[in-house]
């Protein structure tokens, strides 16, 4: 930069030689150079402050335009969450076969707190110990106090209670919502749908995942979320189930029982359309599991599959369609009845001491319930024949249906296959499997001899069968059973036009350590109509019933299982849709009359 | 140019600077507090001795303070920075020890009834003394290394004893306040150049070597600053007030849902409701409108004043003028930006209009010296 000197040695020698002072010319010169540096500074200032005026107004566009976003914008709450942003509380609903809910989610909250966001501890510990009083007031003072800054309070508020916790207006206490299993129908299909509680939990969501029955072992495809709003469709007829309920429960009142379980199964697609244990529970508020004591104390316990009993006498039809299966015998073959049959130390007895010898024809066997006959039949079928047929109908292995219990349906099987437990499991002793068990077998005799595995969910399509017996010998056994009820121990089982055909049986409980508990019954009537073309089959099961309406109580299953049996066929099958029958009676030679 | 240059004559005097008071200024303030106290009413749900009356209270003893400093002689003023800045400093360092801790902070200092917050005091005592400086120096000498160190120590003193708080916000609106007095004072372009170019290479350092093995900081630093940057990943915990403004002024929509009737807000579902976040209660109330207009309010503010340091031939008064105006942007900046989800939440009250004491008086006081350099401005 080129300065102007502020002393010019020119105009100061001019000065001098005209008189004047020289000091006003350096004067002047500061004068003006300080106000170009000004002017300077004043310009340069103003750039700046343009410059600055431009950030500001950026800064406004940049807030303006933000507020329209905003304002623009549809207001959404926050989705994902601190904690638990992955957790999906998506389950599938439950339907029965006609869509009828049996399992949904109901939305509610959990309510937990920030204790150090609590405003007065000692209030709200308070007035939460007057609203649950399962709360305790100082020890949930303590716990808000102790300087921990997230606790669970309640796993599930009703809406009732959420406005009452609402009212108590401490932001320390704060709601998380929560999607809830909820059983609409209460106990009515309770050791079916098992039950449901929460897995992983978060502030925003919680995972509902299956503990028992259906629930858990269907749980993966519950949970997918690509089905999650597809509801899974069960074969259970809510109906049909709700009346097999109502008439078990009296029944097991009316005939003292402890526990009584039915299954109800269609023969021709092998979808359980309704299975009842009783004593059960509230799938809603699910008991905890018995600690000690036998587990079939339980109302958990699902006698329908989980009670394996010896059979009794409902075990007889299946060594006499074998046999006939075999070409052994026929219906009206002759058997060896002398009772008591000797075998090595056994004796073999009927009921009550009985004798039914000395022959008895094949179909007489069954509708007595002739043990002594039964037996003979399975010496000439041969335990290897008998095995191979018991396994063929599902008797040896857990009844694979859709739920978390089924493996506990495993059989007891004697180890070694003796001849003396050919003739015994013959006649349904010395061998335990469940009542669905003996339901499924039934079902294959009555499916004109074709096996089909049983399910609870419904069936679209029906699976590829297992031919078990010939369509001979099936009939001939329907028939045998149908005279069962009209000439044999299950007459109570005779419901008008519905063709009732099945079979008693009658099984002391094993006691533990060996041998039987005489007076502890196992009443079970396993029955199929209707006998001219079987639809379905119906097993009921009483545990130690006895009815005492006589001098005596009586504990056979045709005083006890049977007549509840019978009275659920009766409520049933209109609810099937099965229309009453006239039985075709044989024809007796006499003409019908001319219209 | 100093004051003893002022041709006085021209300068009003007594009763006469009333007249010269920048009236504009004083009806905009007076709108910006009046929307506050709409908005605390509302807030308190419909009553008023919850926090409008206190805060009317407040303004009016404010606006009086404003007045007297107003008609004070700004020199008088000038020659003050230097004490006024000593004064704060203390008073900051009286905080660090004998201050009262609030919302996990120590920041209020107890002044008999009056709680006095020291860093509010020290954003106007900084520009100040800052002015002043620049008045004082050669304006040759301004970008020379030594004296534009000094103007960097005085910044760093108050913004170093506010971050031991902790007060982060404040922190930065008085380097920011303190950045633009001395960018308007002319200090060269390279020293900023420099600064912003450090800031920035330091930032992009530390997010390139992310997973790198040079790694500049630890794995569980670099998620806070996740969270710091995008607070929605985090909506329960560091981003619950983001997300929670963000649905009432998405839920309030251009008209809003009208007066008194804000849901996010009344419903407690909103926390500083009646301070840092009072904006929220404004866009849910009264839409983008009535937020766009609060914002309209906040500009012409801002521009009496630039336009007020424009005119003003003094350097110091011109100085303190854009000083002030500057806090007062950062401030409301800052707070709509973070309000909205753009900035990272730092404790930062929206100007006049928040509930707060110590605050408001600092900021009517800070447009006093506006006033007083506008009314004793060289003619």
């Amino acid at each position: 930069m080129i300065r102007k000197p502020l002393r010019p040695l020119a105009r100061i020698l001019l000065a001098r030689e005209k008189g004047e002072n020289p000091d006003h010319i350096e004067r002047e010169n500061i004068r003006l150079r300080a106000e170009d540096t000004r002017a300077r500074a004043q310009n340069r200032a103003e750039g700046r402050l343009l410059l600055l005026g431009l950030a500001f107004f950026a800064a406004f566009m940049v807030v303006g335009a933000r507020m329209g976003l905003l304002a623009a914008s549809e207001p959404m709450e926050p989705r994902s969450a601190a904690s638990g942003a992955n957790i999906s509380a998506l389950r599938a609903d439950i339907t029965d076969r006609n869509g009828r809910i049996l399992a949904t989610n109901f939305s509610t909250h959990a309510l937990y707190a920030h204790p150090k966001q609590m405003v007065d501890p000692a209030r709200v510990a308070r007035e939460l110990a007057e609203l649950f009083p399962d709360m305790k007031a100082d020890d949930l003072e303590r716990r808000f106090t102790d300087g921990r800054s997230f606790l669970w309070l309640r796993k599930k508020l009703s809406p009732e209670q959420m406005q009452a916790v609402h009212d108590i207006g401490d932001p320390g206490l704060l709601f998380g919502p929560r999607d809830m299993r909820l059983y609409p129908n209460g106990k009515l299909a309770a050791h079916i749908l098992g039950g449901s509680s929460f897995g992983a939990e978060g502030v925003n969501s919680a995972e509902v995942i299956g503990t028992a029955g259906l629930e858990r072992a269907m749980d993966a495809r519950l949970r997918d979320p690509a089905q999650a709003s597809t509801p899974l469709a069960l074969s259970i007829d809510l109906t049909v189930q709700s009346a097999m309920h109502e008439i078990l429960e009296g029944g097991m009142a009316m005939m003292n029982a402890k526990g009584a379980a039915g299954v109800l199964l269609d023969v021709h697609s092998g979808e359980i359309i309704a299975m009842v244990s009783l004593p059960d529970f509230d799938p809603n508020d699910r008991p905890n599991p018995l600690v000690k004591g036998e587990p079939a104390d339980s109302p958990l316990f699902n006698r329908a599959l989980q009670g394996v009993y010896e059979l009794g006498s409902t075990a007889k039809i299946l060594t006499a369609a074998q046999a006939m299966e075999l070409g052994l015998v026929n219906p009206e073959t002759m058997v060896d009845a002398n009772a008591p049959m000797r075998w090595g130390k056994h004796k073999i007895g009927e009921f009550e001491g009985k004798n039914y010898g000395p022959l008895l024809s094949v179909t007489d066997v069954i509708v007595k319930s002739s043990n002594v006959g039964t037996a003979h039949l399975a010496l000439k079928i041969g335990g290897e024949r008998q095995q191979a047929f018991f396994k063929s109908m599902g008797l040896f292995d857990p009844v694979p249906i859709e739920l978390t219990e089924a493996p506990g349906s495993a059989p007891l099987i004697p180890k070694r296959w003796a001849d003396i437990v050919t003739i015994t499991t013959s006649y349904g002793h010395g061998m335990s499997v469940s009542p669905m068990h003996l339901a499924v077998a039934y079902a294959a005799i009555a499916n004109d001899g074709i096996m089909l595995p049983p399910t609870l969910l419904k069936r679209d399509k029906l699976p590829q069968g297992k031919r078990v017996l010939s369509q001979q010998s099936a009939d001939a056994a329907v028939s045998m059973l149908r005279q069962v009820v009209t000439r044999g121990t299950a007459s109570f089982g005779e419901v008008e036009g519905y063709e009732v055909a099945g079979k008693t049986g009658t099984a002391d409980k094993v006691k533990k350590g060996g041998g039987y508990d005489k007076g502890k019954n196992i009443n079970t009537f396993a029955s199929m109509f209707p006998a001219s073309d079987p639809q379905y089959v119906l097993v009921v099961t009483l545990d130690e019933a006895s009815e005492n309406s006589g001098p005596k109580p009586r504990r056979t299953a045709g005083w006890t299982s049977v007549p509840v049996a019978a009275e659920v066929i009766r409520r049933t099958a209109p609810l099937l849709g099965l229309r009453p029958q006239i039985e075709t009676l044989p024809a007796t030679g006499v003409s019908a009359p001319k219209p | 140019m100093s004051f003893l240059e002022y041709r006085l004559k021209t300068v009003p005097t007594g009763a006469s600077k009333i007249l010269h008071v920048n009236w504009a200024l004083v009806i905009l303030l007076t709108a910006v507090a009046s929307v506050g106290f709409l908005m605390l009413y509302s807030v308190a749900g419909g009553r008023m001795e919850v926090w409008a009356e206190p805060q009317i209270k407040r303004f009016l003893l404010g606006l009086a303070v404003m007045f007297a400093v107003a008609f004070v002689p700004i020199w008088f003023w000038r020659n003050m920075a230097g004490l006024a800045y000593a004064g704060s400093l203390l008073l900051l360092l009286a905080v660090e020890f004998f201050g009262s801790v609030g919302m996990g902070a120590q920041r209020w200092i107890e002044l008999g009834p009056l709680r006095l917050q020291p860093s509010e005091l020290a954003k106007v005592t900084l520009v100040m003394l800052l002015a002043a400086y620049y008045d004082w120096l050669d304006i040759r000498k301004t970008s020379h290394p030594l004296w534009v160190l000094i103007p960097v120590i005085l910044i760093l003193l108050p913004t170093a004893l506010v971050l031991t708080q902790p007060d982060l916000g404040t922190a930065l609106l008085l380097m920011t306040g303190g950045a633009v007095v001395m960018f308007c004072a002319g200090v060269s372009w390279y020293y900023f150049g420099a600064v912003a170019a450090l800031l920035g290479g330091t930032v992009t350092a530390v997010f390139a070597s992310r997973g790198t093995t040079w790694q500049l900081l630890k794995d569980y630093q670099y998620r806070r600053i996740d969270t710091f940057l995008d607070p929605s990943g985090d909506p329960l915990g560091a981003g619950y007030h983001i997300s929670q403004a963000k649905i009432a002024l998405g839920s309030g929509g251009w008209a809003g849902r009208g007066f008194m009737q804000g849901t996010q807000s009344r419903l407690n579902f909103l926390p500083e409701k009646h301070t840092d976040f009072i904006f929220t209660t404004l866009a849910e109330e009264f839409g983008f409108i009535g937020a766009f207009s609060l914002l309209m309010l906040y500009t012409l503010v801002l521009a009496f004043c630039v336009a007020s340091a424009i005119q003003n031939k003094d350097r110091f008064a011109s100085l303190v003028t854009l000083g002030i105006a500057a806090t007062f942007f950062f401030y409301f900046a800052v707070n709509m930006l973070m309000v909205m989800g753009l900035a990272p939440v730092v404790g930062v009250p929206l100007p006049l209009v928040s509930y707060g004491g110590s605050s408001m008086l600092v900021l009517l006081a800070a447009f006093g010296l506006v006033q007083s350099a506008h009314i004793h401005r060289p003619r």
